[in-house]
């Protein structure tokens, strides 16, 4: 579907509500092609190629909001629907601060969303690029005889907005990963890890054998793991789990959270909250970058917004709902109902993660979490996690069954040291660091 | 949806390189759904989702495509994207498919078309409302969700069956949180199941208001967990999060088939304490994880997954199954059409033991009392697994005393399970509310566990060593 023929459908959609009695409205269509095709040993195990289109519309009348979301776009079909949701309107109580933005528009600058390249691959490569993933991490170690699949993937989507202010946007964007899940086996222990990347662009992807190596060693580097003692602790969080600890951030400072007393940073704008090596970013406009889009989920133009300066709170992360209940003014995070990240990252440092793995006399390296407990209201974080012991500035055994816990406000003030180690695979995103003082509970 | 000859074109297009099976999952999903928030209804929320998604599988493998796009057209191009998958697979023909119509008794109500009046929802959700705001002076937030699902699914395969499952899906879900002198506590509850709005006329939203009001208000009093390993007293009901985790993923088929499970090949072993019985059951009634047919098609039914300790078999889907030489166990589930079927977990349940949650209690000297689980997660190959404690207590000295919050519990499934020194007598199936997260697929489970003590488990708090 060509771009102008999603803004038709996306209008068609906004005059086809107002029909309906809406007094304003705002549709998105998505159409996303995918592909993906798992290898496991020297058999495609998956094979898949869809394409898949919804409509989202959100609907406004005295005041009150409804939403509807269809994959039908038969016109009777919306109707139905539309109608449906104006009805449910009529139990929505009025809200001074529902309604479409109060600004609108796009970025400007060539955002390069597209890599033409990834349209041009046929499916053979593809299916290559995952059998050779799957050859690479049984060649790196003799103890790799199994896996839980090697994939490729990519997906090529138009996103249209509409809204009955006259806002007519419409984007074409890619985005291609590999992944790969290896399982080291020694005697009768098992151990599993996961490695993978992922860009708009083929040529940011980390290769076949960059992927393998990197996947390979985290699995067979976890024999003989133990539990560390119980103990307060620097512990350096490895990127990819970082990256997991700025979705907590981003939370807190999405300002829905904020609104309803569900963040440990309301109130807090002016405030000295984190060290001097807390500087953090959400950034819309990066080129290339997965997060990147020229305009949010309601029609307002992304942009740069600096969320932590020097480890002081600048401002919270807004729609243009939440900015005039806030009165605020939006920072173009709007998915469309919700809060999102744009590229949200923390500034990188300067040394290495070995730098940083060198600097620490006795602390843990945390490689990999499970678990989701963050309590945004109060700040507090709490993960089962699997790394390395630390002892004089060197990773010297591996460490697992244990927690890391803390709570944001120390966690942040005691962030000493950044890494120069970080990658855009994702829309929110984070070198490594270390926080210099952690509960650490193993035996 | 589709009728016989379109779906029987649909299943030969598919398998026109041949393959072993194939399937034609059709589905049409409703959601009407409202949303309160700072004391009044915020949002209202109708969905329409549908669409057809057509498998085939050879050997251990599967191609699939979907599209929403219904026209038959569409429906052809999804079916040869399908067929890909068998291209170089020896030359083999599929013979004539012959689909019967095949009728399984209900497990929920068939009848109910549509939504309720929407004076009903709105109703349910400003009773929930009034009660948490009125449990405590210091509850300064209350967000509730009620959200009513009718899916329709329509499974033909090419074995020739073809089979038509209604399902209704209804959840209230309340969330509460506590504030004072700069403190805060939060409190979930939930409840539902396959049924319809009258549910709510013997569980009243009152009731669960209460629950998380009161969970809110105990843990803004809370203490932090203490760290270091202790004893773990499970509560019943919600507990069972602690089954699905420590053990249930473990024994789904597609990891056991593939090697990638610590329980791979170990049918007929002690993997767990002998007073350890486990249940997967996906026919009990009005269940949120019950499927009276699963989404190949395959009726639920009753698994005994350990018995006295004992490992007795996986949960099954059909490509595993075929694969194992065994039948499907109805474990083959899928979030929407979009995505392939994978073995899940139903209902996972521990029947009940023999002591009474007051001996399980008294006999615990220092530990931490964990009366229901926020959630958690496990990884399968070594069996570590993490929860995090909703509600919880120290226990002391034999007696519940202070509320402890934020604990986030660390063990291993096989070690944890060994370590099971007591089950209580009081078992039973925790409010319906759950929902389980694999390989980027959401579905509906139950869970259900008497009171279970476990002899060691790491706690992870920010509190004193517990020595």
């Amino acid at each position: 579907m060509t771009r102008d023929d999603a803004i038709e459908i996306a209008a068609r959609t906004v005059d086809l509500a107002l029909t309906c009695g809406a007094q304003s409205a705002e549709a998105s269509l998505s159409v996303t092609q995918r592909f993906h095709v798992e290898a496991r040993d020297a058999t495609v195990s998956k094979l898949e190629r869809s394409t898949g289109s919804g409509v989202h519309l959100r609907l406004w009348k005295e005041g009150r909001r409804a939403t509807v979301a269809s994959t039908d776009l038969d016109r009777e079909a919306l109707r139905e629907a539309i109608v449906r949701g104006l009805d449910q309107l009529g139990y929505v109580a009025q809200d001074p601060y529902a309604g479409l933005p109060d600004e609108w528009g796009m970025y400007e600058g060539d955002l390069a969303l597209v890599d033409p390249s990834i349209a041009q691959r046929d499916d053979a490569e593809k299916v290559a690029d995952a059998l050779a993933l799957e050859r690479a991490i049984r060649a790196a170690d003799p103890r790799i005889v199994n896996s839980s699949g090697s994939h490729y993937a990519d997906a090529a989507s138009t996103i249209a907005l509409a809204n009955s202010n006259g806002f007519r946007g419409a984007y074409v964007a890619t985005s291609a990963s590999r992944s790969t899940a290896p399982l080291a086996q020694m005697d009768d222990a098992k151990r599993t890890a996961h490695y993978g990347t992922a860009a708009r662009f083929m040529r940011d992807l980390e290769s076949v054998p960059q992927v393998a190596t990197m996947a390979a060693r985290r699995a067979v580097e976890m024999f003989g793991a133990r539990k560390p003692p119980t103990m307060r602790a620097p512990v350096i969080f490895e990127r990819d789990v970082a990256a997991a600890m700025l979705s907590d951030i981003f939370a807190a400072a999405a300002a829905s959270h904020v609104a309803v007393g569900n963040s440990w940073l309301a109130e807090r704008i002016g405030e000295r909250v984190g060290s001097a090596n807390v500087t953090i970013v959400d950034d819309g406009t990066l080129p290339g970058r997965l997060g990147s889009a020229p305009f949010d989920g309601e029609g307002v133009a992304t942009r740069r917004t600096t969320v932590f300066e020097g480890g002081t709170l600048r401002t919270f992360l807004y729609d243009s709902y939440y900015a005039r209940k806030l009165g605020a003014r939006t920072t173009g995070n709007s998915t469309g109902g919700g809060i999102g990240a744009n590229n949200f990252y923390l500034e990188p440092g300067s040394g290495s993660l070995l730098d940083l793995i060198a600097a620490t006399s006795r602390g843990v390296l945390v490689l990999d979490t499970i678990g989701f407990a963050t309590e945004h209201a109060t700040g507090t974080y709490s993960r089962g996690a699997r790394g390395f012991m630390i002892e004089n500035g060197e990773l010297t055994y591996p460490i697992d069954e244990f927690t890391v816990a803390g709570n944001f406000p120390d966690m942040l003030a005691a962030l000493d040291a950044v890494a120069n180690d970080l990658r855009f695979d994702g829309s929110t995103v984070s070198p490594s660091f270390r926080i210099a003082d952690m509960t650490v509970s193993g035996n | 949806m589709l009728d016989h000859g379109d779906l029987t074109k649909l299943l030969q297009r598919a398998l026109r390189y041949g393959g072993d099976h194939a399937d034609v999952f059709c589905e049409r999903r409703r959601v009407y759904a409202f949303r309160l928030q700072d004391g009044h209804i915020h949002d209202g929320t109708t969905s329409v989702v549908q669409g057809v998604g057509i498998r085939v599988v050879t050997g251990e493998s599967a191609g699939y495509a979907y599209s929403d796009d219904l026209s038959f057209e569409a429906l052809l191009r999804a079916a040869e994207a399908a067929s890909l998958i068998a291209r170089n697979a020896p030359a083999q023909t599929y013979g004539t498919i012959a689909l019967q119509d095949e009728r399984v008794a209900p497990l929920y109500d068939q009848a109910r078309a549509d939504h309720a009046p929407a004076i009903r929802y709105v109703d349910l959700l400003e009773r929930a409302d009034r009660t948490a705001r009125a449990y405590d002076a210091r509850i300064i937030a209350v967000n509730a969700n009620l959200s009513d699902e009718l899916q329709d699914v329509w499974i033909a395969t090419s074995d020739g069956r073809f089979v038509h499952d209604h399902r209704p899906l209804v959840t209230l879900g309340v969330h509460v949180v506590a504030s004072a002198g700069g403190d805060r506590g939060s409190g979930y509850a939930g409840d539902g199941g396959r049924t319809s709005l009258t549910y709510f006329d013997d569980h009243a939203p009152e009731m669960l208001a209460n629950d998380a009001a009161r969970i809110a208000a105990t843990n803004l009093e809370a203490e932090p967990a203490p760290a270091g390993e202790m004893e773990i007293v499970v509560g019943a009901g919600g507990g069972g999060v602690l089954l699905h985790e420590a053990v249930g993923h473990g024994l789904e088929s597609d990891f056991n088939r593939r090697g990638t499970s610590l329980y791979s090949g170990r049918v007929g072993e002690r993997v767990a304490s002998e007073l350890v019985t486990i249940y997967d059951d996906g026919n009990l009634p009005e269940e949120r994880g019950s499927v009276t047919v699963d989404d190949e098609g395959v009726p639920g039914a009753h698994k005994v997954l350990v018995e006295r300790g004992v490992l007795r078999g996986y949960m099954q889907d059909t490509l595993n199954a075929r694969l194992m030489g065994v039948a499907s166990t109805g474990s083959g589930r899928r979030q929407s059409y979009r995505f392939l079927p994978q073995p899940r977990m139903c209902n996972t349940y521990m029947p009940a033991g023999e002591s009474t949650p007051e001996e399980i209690i008294a006999s615990t000297k220092r530990g931490l009392y964990a009366k229901s689980f926020a959630g958690g997660q496990v990884e399968i190959s070594k069996g570590d697994f993490v929860f995090m404690v909703a509600e919880g207590y120290l226990i002391e000295n034999g007696k519940v005393t202070a509320p402890i919050k934020n604990a986030t519990i660390v063990g291993n499934g096989p070690d944890a399970m060994t370590k099971v020194v007591a089950v209580g007598n009081d078992a039973r199936l925790a409010r319906r509310h759950y929902t389980c997260g694999k390989g980027g697929q959401n579905v509906p489970v139950g869970v259900g566990m008497p009171t279970v003590k476990i002899s060691s488990i790491t706690v992870g708090g920010t509190g004193d060593d517990a020595g």
